[in-house]
């Protein structure tokens, strides 16, 4: 059976090369690509570029999944804009996150990176064990933390009395929530990005560090006059992604706060969450949230390749 | 030289030299070690109350490990839920998405690593920019897509929109790009269809990437939030990552032994699966970065 | 002043020994080649004199000082890598320049020595350029000013050439030459093609498994090899070394002193016959195999080199090494070096001996 099979395909091969040797080329030779990527493209049209299509075509429309369905031109986004009050703390909240998150994920990232490079056991000991966060499920991290960070009897409360300062509300207080969520999701992602430094300082030759050395390079120089510039592929790429997953934090806001104490850590995925499926079904609406969501996207990646990337060296 | 005589270095500054590197190393050592106690803290922190009581669990000060051990938590977890058939789910989908993408995922990198074709850089480049496009934005219309095809009571909602894998056509192409081109020229001289050239062939060669990408795709969807609360309208087809989410959330005044337990529960996999493949995830993990 | 003293260094790696309590003096001023196959211990000690690979025991003095402790970069040393390790992210004058930042060395006298530099190794139009748009020559002369712009004590070089194409190289070597007689410093320079260390060096010293096999100029290297090794390893093609009975002791001679003719000639101790297997002509000279049955090692055959380009393959025809091109080998190697008559006339018997054995 199977040898019929590979049999009969031998021979499309044999011609297919006689053929490829052959300036007129069969249409079944230079179709065979396309045919191999028909399968992933299929799921991608349909689950990812036809939906963002959609997406932008049902925020111009009232819709609620059910009888109600009309063309109602700029009418979502004068609401989101204009009439209702929500959406303005769900965009500031989302942007301090990032702006948060990147900067002490890249600065860490790259401070660890540099602490933990060399062959040690307790550097890759210590890569494992700052890593393994990353692969736990968010919602077990958004338990763990609001356990420990409960303001009643959570350990940190319970540590801080101890020593005898005073217990911190953590996620109940709106002063405190926001940068709780922040450090949390900066503890779950520093070990990934810091494996990606670490890759990046291992793919410096160790004698472009030897001739610095030679150069009588004092080490800070070595570091802003080499080693940064070297790793600057990787930093943009870091920039680039943690900005991206930044803008859709919704599993950890939604586990640990729900948006709250008051809007403090009401963030945009959420607004269009709530919007979409838990308050009426305001489809088009949410769909408007989210188209603003990936305009902001498309500019900071516009943003960032047109001006930061610029300084970034490719070798 | 004027220093021809003169030795500046005695054995007692290279000792002394040699004694401040080790007192560095082990100060580096012990801070390294203070680290790793605050990335496992809390996992231990979560095993612990798992197993304490609910008076010792509210007791101050806390105690570091259970007095009385009990196994209360995991008896209440079993109590609010049967987690059996959501575990089920997970797998389900889980290896449904894998069955998937193995298929669309091996042709497809097959094709951007080693044919040429028109239209190649700018097919590729519409990968990479689905990669980048958050499912956060188009859960609606693919919500819409699937409660018109009535399959919203289905698993399906969880299963086909992960159907292609951009990161896994690119991590595999990667890898399919370091077998080279005489070894695939060789195998056509022996007459080799395309087929066998990539099952047997190109897979070989990259069955370590293969691997990690599919353990990847397994960790993601058990530990998958987002997708499951958005596509999930009945409760026998939840995966059981939303249903120890809705621990915390069953009654006024938390059981927090019974959300340990049930967090234990959800973490033992990915940690197990950590234990015996960090290695190569991280090795892959790593290399995405490198471009 | 700046001789390189070693002094009972030793340098391991984790538990495997590399080099063992090893002294050795480099001559100020003097072109010194290392050489050896790979993994004799060659660029193990460039590394240790340039500081970046410290040893694990011994003492290291350039110019008298006691530069054991002392950090890479205070040494004075310029070091040539052979990847040439330049900085991607900086321009050619960046690359020139950096080292001269970082001894603070004032602005003006930067731009002068830099500009002066680019004009000795032909760089200036590249000043400005990232190493990526130059080509690898290019590349290996921005590695060389790197180097030269410090006016280091001692110029390391760890096999500078070998990225170059062949033509390349040839021109770049005796650039380098030049560059040396105009300096007038240290050179040490790793290779581990003979031809390249005997083309370029004042003092070759020639290494295997971390120890000296032999220290002297090209011309005593090759004329006076001090053990087997050195004979074999110097020479293309290198000596012919052949057994002396059975007590593991051998002889051999270099390829252009074999003389090759159709009939026996007498009066040489060593003269047998052969049957001529491949035929290399080269130009000036031919390189001919000789397949021997008599006293050959491993191969059965010996090579010739002959300014006769007569031989055809599979001509059967006569070997003949006069008495004083011959040399002897104790077993372990050692070159013998027979003091009074009655001894070497002991030697030349046995090589009658063998050669009539076939």
């Amino acid at each position: 059976m199977a040898d019929r099979f590979f049999r009969r395909r031998e021979l499309t091969i044999e011609e297919q090369q006689i053929r490829s040797a052959n300036p007129r080329k069969e249409w079944g030779a230079v179709l065979k690509p396309y045919f191999l990527l028909v399968p992933t493209f299929c799921f991608l049209i349909i689950f990812t570029y036809y939906p963002l299509a959609r997406l932008v075509w049902l925020s111009f429309r009232k819709y609620n999944l059910l009888s109600q369905d009309q063309f109602i031109g700029l009418q979502n986004y004068r609401q989101l804009f204009f009439i209702n009050k929500d959406f303005g703390p769900s965009v500031k909240n989302t942007f301090v996150y990032t702006a948060a998150s990147v900067t002490l994920l890249i600065v860490l990232a790259v401070l660890f990176g540099l602490w933990m490079q060399g062959e040690r056991k307790i550097n890759s000991l210590a890569k494992r064990v700052i890593f393994f966060p990353h692969i736990v499920a968010g919602v077990s991290i958004s338990m763990i933390f609001a356990w420990l960070m409960n303001s009643r009897n959570g350990l940190f409360n319970q540590l801080l009395m101890a020593w005898g300062l005073s217990p911190l509300e953590w996620l109940d207080s709106s002063d405190t929530a926001l940068g709780s969520i922040v450090g949390i999701n900066v503890w779950k992602g520093v070990g990934y990005d810091t494996l990606i430094v670490l890759a990046a300082l291992g793919g410096i030759s160790s004698e472009i560090n030897e001739a610095a050395a030679l150069d009588n390079t004092p080490s800070h120089r070595r570091l802003f006059c080499i080693t940064l510039p070297m790793i600057s592929p990787q930093i943009f790429f870091l920039l680039v992604t943690i900005t991206i997953s930044s803008f859709k934090v919704f599993d950890l806001v939604r586990l640990l706060t729900n948006g709250g104490p008051g809007s403090s850590t009401y963030v945009m995925v959420l607004y269009i969450y709530r919007y979409a499926f838990e308050w009426n079904r305001q489809i088009g609406y949410a769909c408007a949230a989210g188209v603003v969501l990936l305009l902001i996207l498309l500019v900071l990646t516009v943003i960032y390749f047109k001006l930061v990337e610029r300084k970034v060296h490719y070798q | 030289m004027e220093n021809q005589s003169k030795t500046p270095v005695s054995a007692d500054m290279i000792k002394r030299y040699t004694r401040i590197r080790k007192a560095r190393l082990a100060v580096d050592f012990v801070l390294k070690l203070g680290m790793i106690f605050v990335f496992l803290f809390p996992f231990y922190w979560m095993i612990a109350s798992a197993f304490k009581t609910t008076y010792e669990l509210n007791q101050y000060p806390p105690t570091m490990w259970p007095h009385r051990f009990t196994l209360d938590g995991f008896r209440s977890v079993f109590s609010y839920f049967n987690l059996w058939p959501y575990i089920r789910n997970t797998i389900v989908i889980s290896l449904s998405v894998l069955v998937l993408q193995m298929m669309t995922m091996i042709p497809a990198a097959y094709a951007f690593a080693k044919m040429k074709f028109r239209g190649k850089a700018l097919l590729f480049t519409l990968v990479l920019v689905a990669q980048m496009v958050p499912t956060q934005l188009t859960f609606i219309p693919i919500y819409i897509m699937f409660s018109k095809a009535k399959m919203i009571k289905t698993l399906w909602p969880q299963i086909l929109p992960f159907g292609a894998s951009a990161y896994g056509v690119f991590l595999l192409r990667q890898s399919f790009m370091q077998v080279s081109d005489e070894l695939i020229e060789s195998a056509q001289l022996d007459n080799a269809s395309l087929w066998q050239i990539m099952y047997r062939v190109m897979l070989p060669m990259a069955k370590a990437t293969l691997v990690t990408v599919l353990l990847l795709c397994f960790i993601n969807h058990w530990n998958g939030y987002f997708w499951p609360l958005v596509m999930c309208n009945t409760e026998d087809v939840k995966p059981i990552s939303l249903v120890i989410a809705r621990l915390k959330q069953v009654e006024e005044g938390v059981d927090w032994a019974a959300v340990m337990a049930g967090n234990l529960i959800l973490t033992l996999p990915t940690a197990a699966m950590f234990l015996l493949f960090s290695k190569k995830i991280i090795r892959s993990l790593a290399y995405k970065g490198m471009k | 002043m700046a001789e390189i003293r070693f002094d009972k260094i030793c340098k391991s790696f984790g538990n495997v020994k590399v080099i063992e309590n090893l002294d050795l003096t480099i001559q100020d001023g003097s072109f010194t080649v290392l050489v050896g196959a790979s993994g004799c211990g060659k660029t193990t000690l460039l590394r240790i004199i340039a500081g970046i690979g410290p040893q694990s025991c011994g003492r290291l003095f350039i110019g008298g000082t006691d530069v054991t402790a002392l950090p890479a970069g205070k040494r004075n040393i310029a070091l040539v890598f052979q990847n040439y390790a330049i900085y991607p992210t900086m321009s050619t004058r960046g690359n020139i320049d950096f080292g001269l930042k970082n001894n603070k060395v004032p602005r003006a006298e930067r731009d002068r020595l830099v500009s002066q530099v680019a004009e000795t190794v032909g760089l200036t139009p590249y000043l400005d350029r990232k190493p990526n748009e130059l080509s690898g020559g290019q590349r290996q002369r921005i590695a060389l000013a790197r180097a030269l712009v410090k006016t280091p004590d001692v110029f390391l070089l760890d096999e500078p050439l070998s990225n170059l194409d062949a033509k390349l190289r040839v021109s770049m070597r005796s650039e380098l030459i030049e560059l040396h007689h105009k300096l007038k410093t240290t050179f040490v320079y790793v290779t581990h093609d003979q031809s390249e260390a005997m083309a370029m060096a004042d003092t070759i010293i020639l290494m295997d498994k971390g120890r000296i096999m032999q220290m002297a100029p090209p011309e005593v290297i090759y004329l006076e090899p001090e053990n087997a090794f050195t004979a074999q390893f110097i020479g293309t093609p290198p000596m012919n070394i052949l057994k002396l009975g059975g007590d593991g002791r051998s002889f051999g001679f270099r390829p252009e002193k074999g003389i090759l003719s159709h009939e026996r000639r007498e009066g040489c101790a060593y003269c047998v016959p052969g049957r001529i297997s491949t035929r290399e002509m080269m130009g000036s000279e031919t390189i001919y195999k000789v397949a021997v049955n008599s006293g050959v090692g491993d191969t059965g055959s010996v090579m010739i080199k002959s300014q006769d380009y007569g031989f055809r393959i599979d001509d059967r025809i006569w070997i003949t090494v006069e008495d004083e091109f011959l040399y002897f080998f104790d077993r372990d190697g050692i070159r013998l070096r027979p003091g009074d008559r009655r001894e070497k006339a002991a030697l030349f018997a046995q090589v009658e001996k063998e050669a009539a054995h076939g």
